[in-house]
């Protein structure tokens, strides 16, 4: 046996959780060294079950370890109590399969899922003893890439990396491997690959562009520094998903994680049009899996790695054209196989009812409506295609199939939002509770009542939405409106039967300052990391005191960020990124939500939002 | 019909917790044919008990667990078809078919055997292990939940060798009412040499389980 670990046993037997280190999991890739040219580390800059649920990442280690040439491996947030002993102890960051010091790999691939995870970034190059400035580094050091999400505004950490991979990480790691390999060979510097790599489709190398800002500190410029880079990045997408690298074995973690499922990715993007949604905008157009093909993933999967419950994941899951047929295929097999089935995402209909009696336990569970807004007007604005008729008949068909819990996502601080919106938050939930007691007869109530549960979230509004020109609220406006739809609940008829919890409003402000942040900001980051901020994203580590003292040390106003009003034509510092809908749709878009007018979703009509240009998914098999 | 299956465990996996190593066999077993007994309910789960948990650090050379398979299984094939589906380091040894009116794996745990390694610096000698067996009472405060309790190490220990300066064998008593870890009988015999166990860390493996058979001797747990 020749298993190595990076830590020593009495650190491991002195921290929570051991296993979250050891790697070594079933389907993990051991590769020999001797053998590849490039070691390429994957990482969720959060802890180990957080960051083994993610499917993007399966996703690329896989690809990579398809490469011959590769070798990928994982890295994650040593937790708290290890960071304190690694700091102590002067240990370094490793990856998990090796185990060897993850500054002594090619690449660093680091995913950015939420803008709460950036102190983490600099936590995870700092313990690899790698420079946090990107500038400083040297060919002792891996290049830094990051990707996912949170690159469609990369300018906020914009200092800590070398290159952002903008769109689907399936379609230029090959190229971006062998410009490498070309220029490790030829003895090139570590900017004249770069330069090359600024090149590539869908590859930008922040050191080669520089913002330049008017003197309210609006962007006036972006700035090229090379002429023959692109001045607009266009984002990288896989035009046939059922083409592509999907892992037939993923790892199956030791401990459990998050999602300790098969999950099946039945297709990217999403065809409604809700105002407020990135993930709704960035990954359009719809492109579907072919349902022959999921079905045989399915099997396989489940085959290869023993999970004992199954998910679809997408944006909307009863909007794929085949979902009836692959919701009744899985029904029949995984009842044979002793297999749960997971159905997020699933529009409230007689279809997904009836399904759902088959595959949960009535009594148990609950079900999830997200009108995110209390009012029609409200949830015109925000173009969520939903009445109130679509909700109580929804919720009436699953009081009759023997639910009796329901749960309700809303949104506070949505632009426009009045008291009437606020209120409608409360009259909804009153309205549900009172189509139970009318819908259901005294002797058929299965626990007597109803249980309504009412969540608020804080709207943050996100680059490459509508919303993206929207004031945000501050901190005491969400509390405000927080209190007042709580009084708006308690003065229902229905009260009794409603719970409401509401999420906190400090990590709110700091996520939507990050959002539509500029490259000022990096050194706001830099310092909170210094001051000991980690793991923001955790409420229990968030340290908001702290933030504010860095933004005061930095000269920089918060306040420029959230509460702003921007104009119609403001140069945004993510505009030089396209990720195929036009800022001229989004535009449109704005000032039709003013007017509370809605918007044909992508099946219905084509809006032209401009992504056709990418010439595949819904966009040309309408 | 009820399997027992005996088992290995070294190397990194040392540091998976019980709970989560009876979920990285469930999933072994789904990931093989083996027609495995479901119980009846919405979440139907294996019919699986474990012998006794072994502590996060603690390697072993016999773990046992109860499996309820379909009659028609063929238990001879069970050995290869696990070992195919195992992380390094762990090694299905043995699978029998349990007599009719057998005990469960859990229920019939008498005792333990361990070998214990320290890793740093050697404490022990010939002489100190002799002291401890020549003792009649060797006393240990054990602290518990509602306070203090002093109890004699030497009820609860079968046997104790002297293998090298660094190693010595035991058995102990892992029944549920009398359970010694082995943590607790290296502290109490390091003090019996004054000496701090906090100073010598060390390895423990297990080398067996044992019940207590007919004769009541002490016999492994898949022996009948």
């Amino acid at each position: 046996m020749n298993q190595k670990l990076a830590l020593p046993e009495d650190v491991l037997m002195s921290i929570e959780k051991p296993e979250r280190y050891i790697g070594h999991e079933i389907n993990a890739v051991f590769k020999d060294k001797d053998k590849i040219d490039i070691r390429f580390a994957m990482c969720f800059p959060d802890v180990y079950e957080i960051g083994m649920s993610h499917l993007g990442i399966q996703i690329l280690y896989d690809m990579f370890n398809k490469f011959e040439d590769t070798w990928c491996e994982r890295v994650y947030s040593p937790w708290v109590d290890l960071d304190k002993i690694m700091r102590e102890k002067n240990l370094s960051l490793f990856t998990w399969e090796s185990q060897d010091p993850v500054r002594e790999m090619d690449f660093l691939g680091i995913t950015l899922q939420y803008e709460m995870c950036y102190t983490n970034i600099l936590q995870i190059l700092d313990l690899s003893n790698i420079p946090l400035i990107a500038t400083e580094r040297t060919w002792e050091d891996p290049i830094v890439i990051g990707g996912g999400p949170c690159s469609y505004n990369p300018e906020p950490i914009a200092d800590f990396f070398d290159i952002f991979y903008i769109g689907e990480g399936e379609t230029r790691y090959r190229e971006l491997l062998d410009i490498y390999k070309e220029s490790r060979k030829n003895n090139e510097s570590r900017e004249d690959f770069l330069y090359k790599a600024a090149k590539i489709p869908g590859m930008y190398v922040p050191r080669f562009y520089e913002p330049v800002y008017n003197e309210d500190f609006t962007l006036k410029e972006f700035r090229r520094l090379k002429d023959d880079i692109p001045a607009t990045i266009v984002k990288e997408l896989v035009t046939d998903l059922d083409e592509t690298y999907y892992p037939e074995k993923p790892i199956v973690p030791y401990m459990k994680v998050t999602q300790d499922r098969v999950v099946l990715e039945i297709m990217r993007g999403c065809i409604r049009g809700c105002r407020f949604c990135q993930a709704g905008q960035i990954y359009k157009p719809v492109r579907e899996r072919s349902i022959e093909f999921l079905k045989q993933r399915a099997e396989t999967l489940l085959k290869n790695t023993g999970h004992e419950e199954i998910s679809l994941s997408s944006l909307s899951s009863s909007d794929y054209s085949h979902i009836e047929e692959l919701v009744n295929f899985l029904i029949e097999d995984c009842t044979k196989k002793k297999v749960n089935i997971a159905l997020p995402s699933l529009r409230i209909d007689q279809f997904s009812v009836d399904v759902m009696e088959k595959v949960q336990d009535i009594k148990k569970s609950s079900l999830t409506f997200a009108p995110e807004a209390g009012s029609q007007r409200m949830r015109d604005i925000i173009n969520k295609g939903l009445t109130e008729e679509d909700i109580i008949n929804g919720a009436v068909l699953a009081f009759k199939g023997g639910w009796t819990k329901v749960k309700l996502y809303f949104m506070l601080g949505l632009p426009f939002e009045e008291e009437e919106d606020i209120e409608g938050i409360a009259k909804l939930c009153n309205n549900i509770a009172a189509a139970f007691y009318e819908a259901i007869p005294k002797e058929k109530r299965v626990n007597g009542k109803v249980s309504i549960t009412a969540s608020t979230s804080f709207f943050i509004p996100k680059p490459f939405t509508p919303f993206q020109w929207a004031k945000m609220n501050t901190k005491e406006d969400f509390i405000d409106k927080a209190e007042h739809t709580k009084h708006y609940i308690m003065s229902q008829l229905n009260q009794k039967v409603i719970r409401y919890i509401w999420h906190e409003a400090d990590v709110s402000m700091l996520e939507g300052v990050m959002a539509r942040g500029d490259r000022r900001l990096s050194k706001v980051i830099l310092m909170a990391y210094k001051k000991g901020c980690i793991y923001d994203a955790w409420s229990e580590y968030y340290k908001h005191d702290v933030w504010l003292e860095c933004f005061e040390e930095c000269g920089i106003d918060p306040f420029f960020y959230t509460t702003r009003e921007r104009k119609d034509d403001e140069l945004f510092p993510w505009d030089f990124l396209d990720c195929g809908v036009s800022k001229a749709h989004l535009l449109r878009e704005w000032k039709k939500a003013q007017a509370a007018i809605v918007t044909d979703n992508c099946k219905k009509r084509c809006v032209g939002c401009g992504t056709a240009k990418f010439d595949c998914g819904l966009c040309i098999n309408r | 019909m009820k399997v027992r299956i005996k088992f290995s465990k070294h190397g990194v996996l040392k540091y998976v917790g019980h709970l989560d190593f009876m979920r990285y066999f469930q999933k072994a077993f789904r990931r093989t044919d083996i027609d495995v007994v479901y119980s009846k309910g919405f979440s139907p789960h294996m019919i699986i008990s474990f012998a006794q948990p072994l502590g996060v650090g603690v390697e072993s050379d016999g773990e046992y667990f109860d499996v309820e398979v379909n009659d028609n299984e063929n238990v001879d094939l069970f050995v290869q078809k696990l070992n195919e589906q195992m992380a390094e380091g762990v090694e299905v040894l043995e699978a029998i078919v349990l007599p009719e009116k057998a005990e469960n794996a859990m229920a019939s745990v008498a005792a333990a055997a361990y070998e214990i390694e320290f890793y740093k610096d050697a404490p022990l000698t010939e002489k100190l292990i002799k002291q401890f067996i020549d003792s009649p009472t060797v006393e240990y405060v054990k602290k518990t939940k509602t306070g203090e309790r002093t109890i004699n190490i030497k009820d609860f220990v079968f046997d104790i060798r002297y293998l090298s300066m660094r190693c010595m064998y035991i058995c102990v008593d892992a029944s549920s009412g009398g359970n010694l870890k082995p943590a607790t009988l290296c502290d109490a015999l390091l003090k019996l040499d004054n000496k701090n166990i906090e100073d010598y860390p060390f390895h423990v493996t297990r080398k067996d389980t044992y019940k207590r058979n007919e004769n009541s001797e002490l016999v492994p747990l898949n022996k009948f």
